[in-house]
């Protein structure tokens, strides 16, 4: 547990890091909910109420991809800042294994992310129904479906920034995951001669979690089916993160 | 007397290149133990397999009295190191950085952040971001990091480096007194001074190899003893002492003359032969044999060897 709190105080002390991923969790809701608010407030005719569920789907969309990069940049600093700072081997020292000093990164970085993407979906959703006007407000299981959504996309993101950062550098594990996300894992879902093996993808994964009816190129896939794969997706990062963790110099 | 490292033809290789090759190291407990070599001797590489921070080619190593890598975490639990330059996050305070290690301790390692701050006089400064920090004090820090283990062994890689000379000092007294509460400290160093003025024993290194160890003053003191005399004719004593077969060198320093002598001719019969010859000697006393002059010494024999 004292290590666990010992990768977030390392974590919440960074400032520029912890600073962007206030923006792009917390900040982009703040500013998206207070355009629609301004806009309605503008021209309610042209503009309706800043909340309601449609409303509420785009701004999980913004934050999923907002939120995503936050998670990326958050767990490479997690999997990368005790190398970089030179403090692994000082660590190594005192005799815990290696294997425990690479786990807790986990735990420690989810702590830190948690909270402000629980706090950018609570502003989220709050917005939702306390603006929703005439609109449809989302339903308990929609809201209890993009949380689910929003934790699987970015939870899993933390973990393989953390497994990549064991050998990369925290750039590399940025701009790798991010291509990956943004683009070449929304490709292959596009792509339908791949058919069922799509469902392989960690992306297509967590959008099983959307609701149901939500206009995405979701792939057809059982819960256990999308747990099974990102779990294996985690898994395999974590293994590979821990195999080069104790394998390299300190 | 108990040892507290303990190497068997420890080797370690990079390719074919072995910077540490087949070293058999005894480090007794409760002495200053200088590990003492030129720059790319092995020095650091030792300090890393001995630490486990790389895993050696060949060899077995002993902390503690507790085999590694099989006993590590609990060997490990009583030392302290630095390796090479010590590092912390610099974005941490002093303090924070402190129990980022203690975490990875025990709950006791927590207890003793206060006191290791105070023993190493960075109390002031302990909240302070380690990035204000200038290199003394994160020698410092890192010497508080040492004390969390309340460390049997202390291993410090060349712990004066980039210290001014009462930061030199004060480092110095500060292993004389873990010497004296009965801890043992391991430094490496290639400050040859430092190492004569702070340690019991030495061990000395080059290309690999451990070449020579022992007591400081025992290492100092082997080889033929040397004289330094003032006359007042140089040239005639160098011309008597140079007839002279039990005299093995004599160098000629303006009116000084520094005379290596053999084993069994003593200072006092090579002022009479001076004397008997019409030299007046003024000044005669032993050269002190420094383990500059012996480390000088024993890497230039290798190197001569080569």
């Amino acid at each position: 547990m004292r290590l666990v709190q010992a990768e977030m105080l390392k974590l919440v002390r960074r400032r520029g890091t912890m600073i962007w991923c206030a923006l792009l969790t917390i900040g982009c809701v703040v500013i998206a909910d207070s355009v629609l608010l301004s806009l309605h407030a503008a021209n309610a005719a042209k503009h309706g109420p800043a909340g309601g569920a449609e409303n509420l789907k785009h701004l999980v969309f913004i934050l999923g991809g907002l939120g995503n990069v936050a998670a990326i940049l958050l767990g490479a600093a997690a999997g990368s800042q005790d190398v970089s700072a030179g403090v692994f081997r000082d660590l190594v020292v005192t005799g815990r294994p290696r294997r425990t000093l690479f786990n807790v990164r986990v735990p420690g970085a989810l702590a830190v992310f948690l909270p402000l993407l629980g706090v950018a979906y609570g502003i989220a959703v709050g917005g939702a129904y306390a603006f929703s006007g005439s609109l449809p407000q989302p339903t308990a299981a929609t809201v209890g479906h993009y949380a689910a959504y929003l934790v699987a996309l970015t939870g899993i993101d933390i973990v393989l920034a953390i497994g990549l950062a064991a050998f990369a550098s925290s750039r590399i594990v940025v701009g790798v995951l991010i291509a990956w996300n943004a683009i070449i894992a929304q490709l292959l879902i596009q792509i339908h001669s791949l058919g069922s093996a799509r469902k392989y993808i960690d992306v297509a994964a967590a959008e099983h979690f959307l609701p149901a009816g939500i206009d995405t190129n979701a792939i057809t896939m059982t819960t256990a089916t999308a747990l099974a794969v990102l779990v294996a997706w985690a898994a395999i990062f974590m293994a590979v993160g821990r195999f080069w963790t104790n394998r390299r110099d300190a | 007397m108990e040892t507290v490292i303990e190497t068997r033809a420890l080797t370690k290789k990079f390719g074919a290149r072995a910077a540490v090759d087949g070293v058999d190291l005894h480090v007794p407990a409760g002495v200053a133990f200088g590990f003492l070599g030129p720059n790319g001797a092995g020095k650091t590489t030792m300090i890393r397999t001995l630490l486990g921070l790389t895993k050696p080619t060949s060899g077995e190593v002993s902390l503690l009295g507790l085999p590694q890598p099989a006993k590590r975490r609990e060997a490990l639990a009583r030392v302290g190191a630095i390796v090479e330059e010590p590092r912390f996050h610099p974005h941490l305070t002093g303090r924070e950085n402190l129990w980022i290690v203690a975490a990875a301790r025990d709950r006791a390692a927590e207890a003793r952040i206060p006191e290791a701050l105070e023993r190493v006089g960075l109390a002031q400064r302990a909240d302070d971001r380690v990035k204000t920090y200038s290199l003394g004090m994160r020698q410092r820090l890192g010497i508080a990091r040492c004390l969390l283990a309340d460390p049997a062994l202390l291993i410090l890689d060349e712990p004066m480096n980039g210290l001014d000379p009462a930061g030199i000092l004060e480092m110095r007294h500060l292993i004389r007194a873990f010497v004296d509460e009965g801890r043992t400290v391991f430094l490496s160093s290639h400050l040859l001074d430092e190492v004569e003025k702070t340690c019991d024993q030495i061990a000395i290194i080059d290309r690999g190899r451990v070449i020579v160890q022992g007591a400081v003053s025992e290492i100092a003191a082997t080889g033929d003893p040397t004289v330094l005399l003032a006359v007042d004719d140089a040239e005639a004593a160098h011309r008597v002492l140079s007839s002279e077969a039990r005299i093995t060198q004599v160098e000629v320093e303006g009116k000084e003359l520094r005379v290596t002598l053999s084993g069994d001719l003593s200072s006092a019969e090579l002022n009479r032969a001076l004397v008997t010859a019409g030299v007046a000697v003024s000044r005669l006393e032993p050269a002190r044999a420094t383990l500059e002059e012996k480390f000088l010494a024993i890497t230039s024999r290798l190197e001569g060897n080569e």
